[in-house]
């Protein structure tokens, strides 16, 4: 357990109004690593993402950023450090790509630096990276769930933070979408570098990409590690309940679960 | 099309559209303007009242335009201004369009405000009104909330607030003397009857104070509109943010109902009305603030001109925004949004 990583759990407990959620739970997520957060229906997956970017109070333990708790450092210079798209985010009506992905700027911005020349230039480097330039000018209730997927991670790009987390960015896409966003994703994180969290629902895709991966079970990890030792007959039947067979990705050699 | 400001370090968007929008509705506005000037059970004509501007006019007209029609234009515009503020910023924060301050009881709760102070100092109206306006903020926001603001909870326990706080109003002014009841009651009804110098000029005053706070508001609340997940990764400090937005908008509902009643429904069309001349998802306050003013002249104006009685300017306010806010409530009901 590397207790260097940028962004970790310590001994993390959270949830919600009479919901324990996560119990004592401790991870890191490696620096300049692709982890798959992955784990069944309503184990904790995004109440664990949630709080480690400071969106939901954490209860017992911290969520530590840079080795300070996050909860108690300013939002804004969290913000510059760390973007997180939650699950299902919304939009107001008639809100522009463009407009969009220029909300990702709001942490360097104030009433009277509403656009400097890097805010621009962050912007279109969002845009050219998701492939959404040609749209920018399309208002988001426009556009097919691929493409608005692609225009809320442009948004949390342009925001520009080392560290970048995702809430199932591929629900609602079909698979060759789903594909061509996880390859986004990956090439965010080798080519400039980024920390990438995100959880999926989709263990072999999972396992394909991550570099790190996490299962959750009941608000705890059940095991962590790279593709090939969290994804085990005995770890699927323990967290999913699942008997199957694993073989190697004919393909890319990862492991591939064939469910029997 | 978006042009971007530079001084230095600094810089400021401003949008052609809104610019447009903003334009025309100072337009409209000063037809408007005109219009009220010259209509009236006195009517005066373009020469009366540039005799009148230059020290030539009767003595009478002289009254009539210094004395009565032009403070009365003076607050309803202010007045109107304010409640668009208050209803844009309401609505935006609250991301409901149907959680504007008149429809949710916050109008009434100033007017309770504003009555139980005269009733307790003999003034301080616009103290109380603030007071007021406040609890009820406070009561039906408390109410309704859980995990957010549902439109079917916020919008009954609105009206159930806003139904009890009227008739409390009722209640407090039968306890006033006689003489300032008669006015108070018209005032009650949401009217620029016999308005002056001084309400125009505190209502002005007021938005001139607050006009610095709103444009720094502006900004974060048109992030504030999206989640409160995405506002809080985008390093905003929601809660905080949330109380100066409620703070300031019921600072300008208190002022706009001290100037003008509580005045029906202007705080709940000028939102969606700026956001349709400006569209890009932006709260458009101050082309809701246009759009607010211009709505309460019309209505005052058209009040009027209805010979024989005296009309308050809310029954047209009434007519012209009810209708909105049934369309409103039936789309909500049939997308199953209630
Ligand atoms: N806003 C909320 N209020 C109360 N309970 C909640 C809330 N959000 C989630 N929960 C509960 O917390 C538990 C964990 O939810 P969470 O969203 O973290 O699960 P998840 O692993 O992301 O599930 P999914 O795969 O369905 O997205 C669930 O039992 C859920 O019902
Ligand atoms: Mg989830």
């Amino acid at each position: 357990m590397p207790d260097t990583a940028r962004l970790r759990a310590e001994d993390l407990s959270a949830g919600y109004a009479g919901t324990p959620v996560l119990d004592s739970l401790t991870a890191a997520i490696p620096d300049g690593g692709l982890t798959a957060i992955v784990g069944p229906y309503a184990c904790g997956k995004s109440t664990l993402l949630r709080t480690l970017a400071r969106l939901q109070p954490a209860g017992r333990g911290q969520a530590v950023l840079d080795g300070k708790a996050i909860h108690r450092q300013s939002s804004r210079s969290v913000a510059r450090r760390l973007a997180i798209l939650p699950q299902t985010p919304a939009a107001p009506e008639g809100l522009t790509v463009r407009d969009l992905v220029a909300r990702g700027r709001t942490p360097y911005q104030s009433a009277l630096w509403q656009w400097s020349r890097q805010d621009a230039a962050a912007v279109a480097r969002a845009l050219e990276l998701t492939n959404m330039t040609g749209h920018a000018r399309r208002p988001l209730e426009a556009l097919s769930g691929g493409q608005r997927q692609r225009a809320w991670i442009a948004m949390a790009l342009a925001q520009e933070t080392g560290i970048l987390l995702l809430d199932e960015p591929t629900t609602y896409l079909d698979l060759p979408h789903q594909i061509e966003l996880l390859k986004l994703v990956q090439r965010l994180n080798r080519e400039t570098g980024r920390t990438v969290a995100m959880v999926l629902h989709d263990i072999n895709l999972a396992a394909r990409f991550a570099s790190h991966m996490i299962a959750l079970k009941d608000g705890r990890v059940f095991c962590q590690g790279p593709p090939a030792e969290v994804i085990t007959e005995a770890v699927l039947h323990s967290v999913f309940q699942l008997p199957c067979r694993i073989i190697p990705d004919p393909l890319h050699g990862t492991p591939h679960v064939i469910p029997a | 099309m978006t042009w971007t400001l530079r001084f230095a370090a600094l810089s400021v968007q401003i949008s052609r559209r809104a610019l447009l929008a903003g334009l025309c509705l100072m337009a409209l506005l000063l037809a408007a303007a005109l219009l009220a000037v010259q209509t009236g059970s006195y009517p005066l004509s373009s020469g009366q009242m540039a005799a009148v501007l230059q020290g030539r006019g009767t003595g009478i007209e002289q009254m009539i335009l210094l004395d009565h029609r032009l403070p009365r234009i003076a607050a309803a515009l202010g007045a109107g201004a304010a409640f668009g503020l208050a209803g844009a910023m309401f609505q935006t924060m609250l991301r409901n369009p149907l959680a504007a301050p008149d429809v949710i009881g916050f109008n009434a709760g100033a007017s309770c405000g504003a009555l139980a102070a005269v009733i307790l100092t003999g003034g301080m109206m616009l103290a109380g009104a603030i007071a007021g306006a406040a609890l009820a903020a406070a009561l039906v926001l408390l109410l309704s909330w859980k995990d957010g603001l549902a439109p079917g909870r916020l919008i009954l326990t609105g009206i159930g607030a806003s139904l009890t706080l009227t008739a409390a109003a009722d209640l407090l002014v039968s306890r006033i003397d006689p003489q300032t009841a008669s006015d108070m009651v018209t005032w009650l009804t949401g009217s620029l009857h016999s308005r002056g110098w001084g309400d125009a000029a505190r209502v002005w005053a007021g938005l001139a104070l607050l006009a610095p706070v709103l444009w720094r508001l502006h900004f974060p609340l048109a992030r504030l509109a999206m989640d409160d997940g995405i506002a809080t990764g985008l390093g905003l400090p929601v809660s905080g943010l949330r109380l100066a937005v409620a703070g300031a908008g019921i600072v300008l509902t208190a002022l706009a109902v001290t100037a003008a009643g509580p005045l029906p429904f202007v705080a709940f069309a000028a939102g969606p009305i700026a956001r349709r001349l400006v569209p890009g998802g932006k709260p458009a306050l101050l082309a809701a603030a246009a759009a607010g003013a211009l709505m309460t002249l019309l209505a005052d104006t058209a009040a009027r001109m209805v010979p024989g009685v005296q009309l308050p300017a809310g029954v047209f306010t009434a007519l012209t925004g009810a209708p909105v806010l049934l369309w409103l409530l039936l789309a909500h009901f049939r997308k199953g949004t209630l």
